[in-house]
């Protein structure tokens, strides 16, 4: 890959912590809940170029956003390193690109992310059952219906790259 | 005789003036009486709200920044930091209308920015008074998405009723006493549990929140250090 790709998953992480950090952006809160772009980013990613390239990108923009975040250090990064890595071993070749497949990957994702989360909620810090309600499966469900949309957005910043993988 | 007459006629009327001034009388002892009433209900009122103690601390105004960006946490960045005079612990309150009340305590200071974390985080414990009874105990954030408070400690035999106000206690050596936080919505008895659990909704709405203001109000380290959050 060329430097160009990583300058576009740098803006795209940086814009996506924005998105989620800013009080302006509160609009796309659905009942206390904010959608994990950055995260849908990530499996995006590794989906798209393997499990390296998502879990490097877990990695350190799951660093951006502990450091950004009141998380301890670590807390948000090993389930996107984790995650990055998993679902780079189900990529294009293996899993077809449609609105299901996508959705489906983006859902299960976000539910072994959030209870990756909630092991480590225990160990870090205090954590409840009732976030699998309050937070894992609202996440999940709106991952999932956003990320076709934001798939073929990434399909189009990434189309050059995606062309020399094959796709 | 005639002065007799006359006699007569102004004893009937002192007679009468002395009855409407006995009237009168009676009216005004009913009125101080009401007053009396009043004033007492006031200053009831005034105590459970804490209006009549101004609280003595300057206060630095700030604005909302951002938000912390996972569902996780629910911290808030302000624009003020240790350059301001922002310390670790330090109450942050809000005004909804004329209405001061709690929006959190400061968490982690930098530069110029400092991070909050609100009472609707499950993180926090504050210490409150409940009601007319003004009964101790404490108070959390519901759950991570939720603008919701929760009470916990307080005895079921306590009668909790609905719109009752919650303030801080002052014990804990962060907060000052008499800061409003919001009012009851709801108790839940527990069968498995001695205390119920009381819902309580903050004055403060958490998602229109812009400004807020950081008191001056160095915390107590001592009893910080008894509860451990202070090394």
């Amino acid at each position: 890959m060329t430097v160009i790709p990583y300058i576009f998953t740098a803006v795209l992480i940086i814009l996506s912590l924005i998105i989620q950090g800013h009080p302006s952006f509160d609009v796309i809160s659905i009942a206390g809940v904010k959608p994990d772009l950055l995260f849908i980013l990530i499996v995006y990613l590794a989906y798209s170029f393997g499990s390296f390239y998502g879990e490097v990108t877990g990695f350190i923009s799951g660093l951006l956003h502990d450091a950004i975040s009141n998380a301890p250090l670590g807390f948000l990064t090993f389930p996107k390193m984790a995650l990055g890595f998993i679902a780079g071993m189900f990529g294009r070749s293996i899993i077809k690109s449609n609105i299901i497949t996508v959705s489906l990957i983006i859902f299960i994702a976000s539910l072994i992310k959030g209870l990756i989360t909630l092991i480590l909620a225990y160990i870090f810090h205090q954590a409840s059952i009732s976030t699998v309600i309050s937070i894992i499966l609202p996440e999940a469900f709106y991952n999932a219906l956003i990320a076709p949309p934001l798939f073929f957005i990434f399909d189009k910043i990434y189309e050059k790259e995606l062309e020399r993988e094959g796709f | 005789m005639g002065r007799l007459w006359a006699g007569f006629t102004e004893l009937n009327e002192v007679r009468e003036e002395l009855r409407k001034t006995r009237e009168k009388l009676q009216q005004y002892e009913s009125i101080a009486e009401e007053l009396n009433e009043i004033r007492y209900e006031n200053d009831h009122l005034r105590k459970i709200l804490n209006l009549s103690e101004r609280i003595g601390y300057e206060s630095i105004p700030a604005s909302i920044i951002a938000q912390d960006p996972d569902n996780w946490f629910r911290t808030l960045i302000i624009n003020r930091g240790k350059s301001d005079g922002v310390m670790v612990n330090m109450p942050v309150v809000a005004y909804k209308e004329d209405d001061k009340a709690v929006v959190g305590k400061v968490v982690e200071v930098r530069g110029s920015i400092s991070r909050i974390l609100p009472i609707i985080s499950s993180d926090i414990r504050v210490g409150i008074k409940l009601g007319e009874g003004r009964e101790p105990g404490l108070l959390y954030g519901a759950s991570s998405n939720a603008n919701v408070c929760v009470i916990d400690y307080i005895s079921r035999a306590v009668p909790v009723k609905f719109n009752e106000p919650v303030i801080t206690s002052g014990q804990g050596g962060v907060f000052p006493a008499g800061l409003s936080i919001g009012t009851v919505i709801k108790s839940e008895v527990l069968e498995s549990s001695a205390y119920q659990r009381i819902i309580v909704k903050p004055v403060i709405d958490f998602n229109h929140l812009e400004e807020v203001f950081i008191i001056k109000k160095e915390p107590d380290k001592e009893l910080l250090q008894i509860f451990g959050e202070v090394e």
